[in-house]
C-alpha cells in the first residue's frame, strides 16, 4: 500500500539546517492500522506530512499503491489528497462556518458529486460516528470529541485509501479519546480501512495493529 | 458542480460570518459609490445649468452674427422671415448691441444694450421671467428701459461704484451710447436672472435703438430658437441652404468659450474625486479581505489539506467581495437616487443658479464596472497571498 525508501527531510532555519527525518524506509500494508510513536521532535509528525502528501520531502521515494506521488504536481498533489486521503488534525480542525453535516459532505462536493448524494452520504458517515443528531450544529455547538468526531467522518467521506491522524486525541478527555480511538479501531476492522495515526500514548497502542517508534528522525 | 463550490464556500461565509463587519463593508462601498457618482453628476448639472441658463437667457440655440468684415448683418426681416418658415424653429429676435455707460445720481456704470422686439423676444428667451421689480417692455415703448440688478445695484447696498447705487423702478437714468448720442430713459423694470453676465445687460426697443443708432432693418444679431436642442447643426446647413452666408454660430460654439473652460476645470476635479474614491474602495476592500483571510488562514490551510484546491479558496473570496459589491452598489444607487430626487425638488444654489445632480447612465455604469474591477483585484490579491501559503505553516504557524 505505502513504500517509503530513503526519506529525508531537512528544514532550513537561515543558517542552520534541522534535520527532521534521517533516511526512512518503511512498508504499510492495506487494511493496517499503524501507530507512529516518539519522543517529541522525533520527526513523527513530520513523517505522517510527507505521508501525507502535506509537505515536500527533501529526498527519498514515496509510492501509495505503486504511485510516485513524490513526483505529483502541487495541483495533482491536491486531487490525490482528496480522492485518496483522509486528515484528522490534532485540533478540531473543522470549518467553523458550515454546519456538521456541512462539514462532511465538503470534500465529497468538491469531486463534483450531486449534493444530495454527498449530504445523503454526509448523514450516513455522521450517524456511523454517532452524530446523527447532530447534523445541524455549528463548532461552536460541539463538545471537543464531538467535533473530532465529524472530523474523522470529512476524513471518510471521500472512502479514502488510507486515514491519516495526527494526535487526534491530545486535545481530548480520556473519554472522548477512547471513543475516538475505538471507532478508528471500528473502521479498521470493519471497513479494512488503512489507518497511521501518530500518537504518544503508550495506551493507545492496544488498539493499533503495529507500533512504528522514532528517535531522532529513524526508525 | 465543482465550479459551484466556491459559491457554496462564499455563501457559507456571508451567511455564518461576522454581520457586523459584512453590514460595515456593503455600507462603505455604497457610500463610496455615491462618492463616485455624486460629484461628478453635481458637475453635469453645473453645465447642464450654465448651458440651458446661455440657451434660455443669452444666445438661444443658434446665434446668426454678421460676417468679419461687417458690423451688422443687413435685410434682417428677410432672414427672420426665411428661417421663420422652416419648420421646427420657434422664433427669431433680432438685436442690436451696443457699448453704453449709465448716468444715475452722480454715478456712473459701463455696460452694454441691447435692443429687442419684445414680443419676439418673448419666444426666443426667457430672460423676461427674471424681472423683480416693474414691468416687461411694450413695443412702442421708446424712453424706457429694463436694467440688470447689477446695473441698478440695490437701494442701500454699499457697493462702490461697481453699480448704480439702487435704481428703483420709475427712476430716470441717462444713457450715453457708443455713437456718443445721449438719453434719457425711464426704468420701466429691474430683472435679476442667476446667469453668467446677463446682469449687466440693459434693454430698449428696437425702435429706440434705431433712432439712437441711426439703422433700420439691420441686427447685430439674430437669436433663433429651436423646438428641440440637439438639432443645432442640421439646421445650420439649413440655414446656408436658405442663401444666408452670414456667420452661424450654434450655442455651443458660442458658450465654449465660458463653459468650456469652467468644465474642463470641473472635470480635473472629478477625477481627482473620482480616482480618491477608487483608492479608497481599493483600500477598505483590501482591508477587510486581507484581516478576514488573515483571521482564517488556518481554516484555508485546513481546506487545502483536504484537497480543495487552491484556485477555488481564492474564487470563494472573490466572489464574497463581489457580493459584498453589489450589495454596496444597489444600496449606493438607492441613496443617491434618494440625494438626487431630494435635489431636484431642493436643487441646491450655486452662484449661476439653481444645480440638481444630473444623472447619467454611462456614468453609473462606468463607476459600476470601475467599482467591481477595482474591488475584484482588491479582494484577489489578499486571498491569494494567504492561500497561496504554505499548507502546514498556515495551519500552525
Amino acid at each position: 500500500m505505502i513504500t517509503i525508501t530513503n526519506l529525508t527531510r531537512t528544514y532550513v532555519m537561515g543558517t542552520v539546517q534541522v534535520h527532521a527525518l534521517k533516511g526512512i524506509s518503511l512498508k504499510i500494508n492495506k487494511g493496517e492500522f499503524i501507530s507512529i510513536m516518539g519522543a517529541s521532535g522525533s520527526g513523527k509528525s513530520t513523517l505522517l506530512h510527507q505521508l501525507g502528501l502535506l509537505d515536500i520531502p527533501t529526498q527519498g521515494e514515496i509510492l501509495i499503491d505503486g504511485k510516485n506521488v513524490s513526483k505529483l504536481s502541487e495541483k495533482e498533489r491536491s486531487l490525490f489528497r482528496l480522492t485518496h486521503l483522509g486528515y484528522v488534525f490534532q485540533e478540531y480542525a473543522i470549518i467553523s462556518e458550515l454546519t456538521a453535516l456541512e462539514n462532511v459532505y465538503l470534500p465529497m462536493l468538491m469531486t463534483g458529486r450531486k449534493k444530495q448524494d454527498c449530504i445523503n452520504t454526509g448523514i450516513d458517515i455522521l450517524k456511523r460516528v454517532g452524530l446523527g443528531d447532530r447534523l445541524d450544529h455549528l463548532q461552536h455547538e460541539l463538545s471537543g470529541g464531538q467535533q473530532q468526531r465529524v472530523a474523522i467522518a470529512r476524513a471518510l467521506v471521500n472512502k479514502p485509501k488510507i486515514l491519516f491522524a495526527d494526535e487526534p486525541c491530545a486535545n481530548l478527555d480520556s473519554e472522548s479519546s477512547r471513543q475516538v480511538l475505538e471507532l478508528f479501531k471500528k473502521l479498521n476492522t470493519e471497513l479494512e480501512q488503512t489507518i497511521v495515526m501518530v500518537t504518544h500514548e503508550d495506551w493507545h497502542m492496544k488498539y493499533t495493529d503495529r507500533v512504528i517508534h522514532l528517535k531522532d528522525g529513524l526508525i | 458542480m465543482i465550479s459551484k463550490f466556491p459559491f457554496f464556500l462564499a455563501c457559507k461565509s456571508i451567511q455564518r460570518g461576522n454581520k457586523g463587519t459584512s453590514v460595515l463593508t456593503v455600507l462603505i462601498i455604497s457610500l463610496i459609490f455615491v462618492n463616485l457618482i455624486f460629484f461628478p453628476s453635481i458637475v453635469d448639472g453645473v453645465e447642464e445649468t450654465l448651458i440651458r441658463q446661455s440657451i434660455d437667457h443669452v444666445c438661444s440655440n443658434v446665434v446668426i452674427e454678421p460676417k468679419d468684415d461687417q458690423r451688422y448683418i443687413d435685410n434682417a426681416d428677410s432672414i427672420e422671415k426665411k428661417i421663420n418658415k422652416l419648420p421646427g424653429v420657434v422664433g427669431t429676435s433680432s438685436r442690436y448691441v451696443s457699448g453704453a455707460t449709465f448716468f444715475y445720481n452722480n454715478k456712473l456704470k459701463s455696460g452694454s444694450i441691447h435692443s429687442i422686439d419684445p414680443s419676439d423676444e418673448e419666444v426666443v428667451t426667457k430672460f423676461h421671467s427674471g424681472l423683480i421689480a416693474g414691468e416687461y417692455l411694450g413695443k412702442e415703448n421708446t424712453n424706457e428701459i429694463l436694467l440688470g440688478i447689477d446695473i441698478t445695484g440695490k437701494e442701500g447696498e454699499v457697493t462702490g461704484d461697481s453699480d448704480l447705487g439702487g435704481v428703483q423702478v420709475g427712476d430716470k437714468i441717462d444713457v450715453t451710447f457708443s455713437n456718443g448720442v445721449i438719453r434719457n430713459y425711464r426704468v420701466k423694470g429691474i430683472f435679476d436672472i442667476s446667469s453668467i453676465n446677463i446682469n449687466r445687460y440693459a434693454f430698449i426697443t428696437e425702435k429706440e435703438m434705431e433712432s439712437v443708432l441711426g439703422l433700420e432693418n439691420q441686427a447685430s444679431e439674430i437669436l433663433v430658437k429651436l423646438s428641440r436642442r440637439g438639432t443645432e447643426e442640421e439646421y445650420r446647413t439649413n440655414f446656408v441652404e436658405l442663401g444666408i452666408s452670414e456667420d452661424i454660430k450654434t450655442w455651443g460654439e458660442k458658450t465654449a468659450d465660458r463653459i468650456g473652460s469652467l468644465v474642463s476645470s470641473f472635470s480635473l476635479l472629478t477625477v481627482i474625486s473620482t480616482v480618491i474614491s477608487l483608492i479608497m474602495a481599493v483600500v477598505v476592500i483590501f482591508i477587510i479581505i486581507y484581516i478576514n483571510t488573515v483571521n482564517k488562514k488556518r481554516q484555508i490551510g485546513i481546506l487545502k489539506a483536504i484537497g480543495i484546491e487552491q484556485n477555488v479558496i481564492i474564487n470563494s473570496y472573490v466572489i464574497q467581495v463581489l457580493f459584498y459589491c453589489f450589495c454596496g452598489i444597489a444600496i449606493g444607487l438607492l441613496l443617491f437616487g434618494i440625494i438626487a430626487s431630494y435635489l431636484s425638488v431642493n436643487p441646491i444654489r450655486f452662484p449661476l443658479g439653481y444645480v440638481e445632480p444630473m444623472v447619467k447612465q454611462v456614468l453609473i455604469l462606468q463607476n459600476i464596472i470601475c467599482l467591481i474591477v477595482f474591488s475584484l483585484i482588491a479582494g484577489f490579491i489578499p486571498a491569494w497571498r494567504t492561500a497561496n501559503e504554505n499548507i502546514l505553516k498556515a495551519i500552525w504557524g
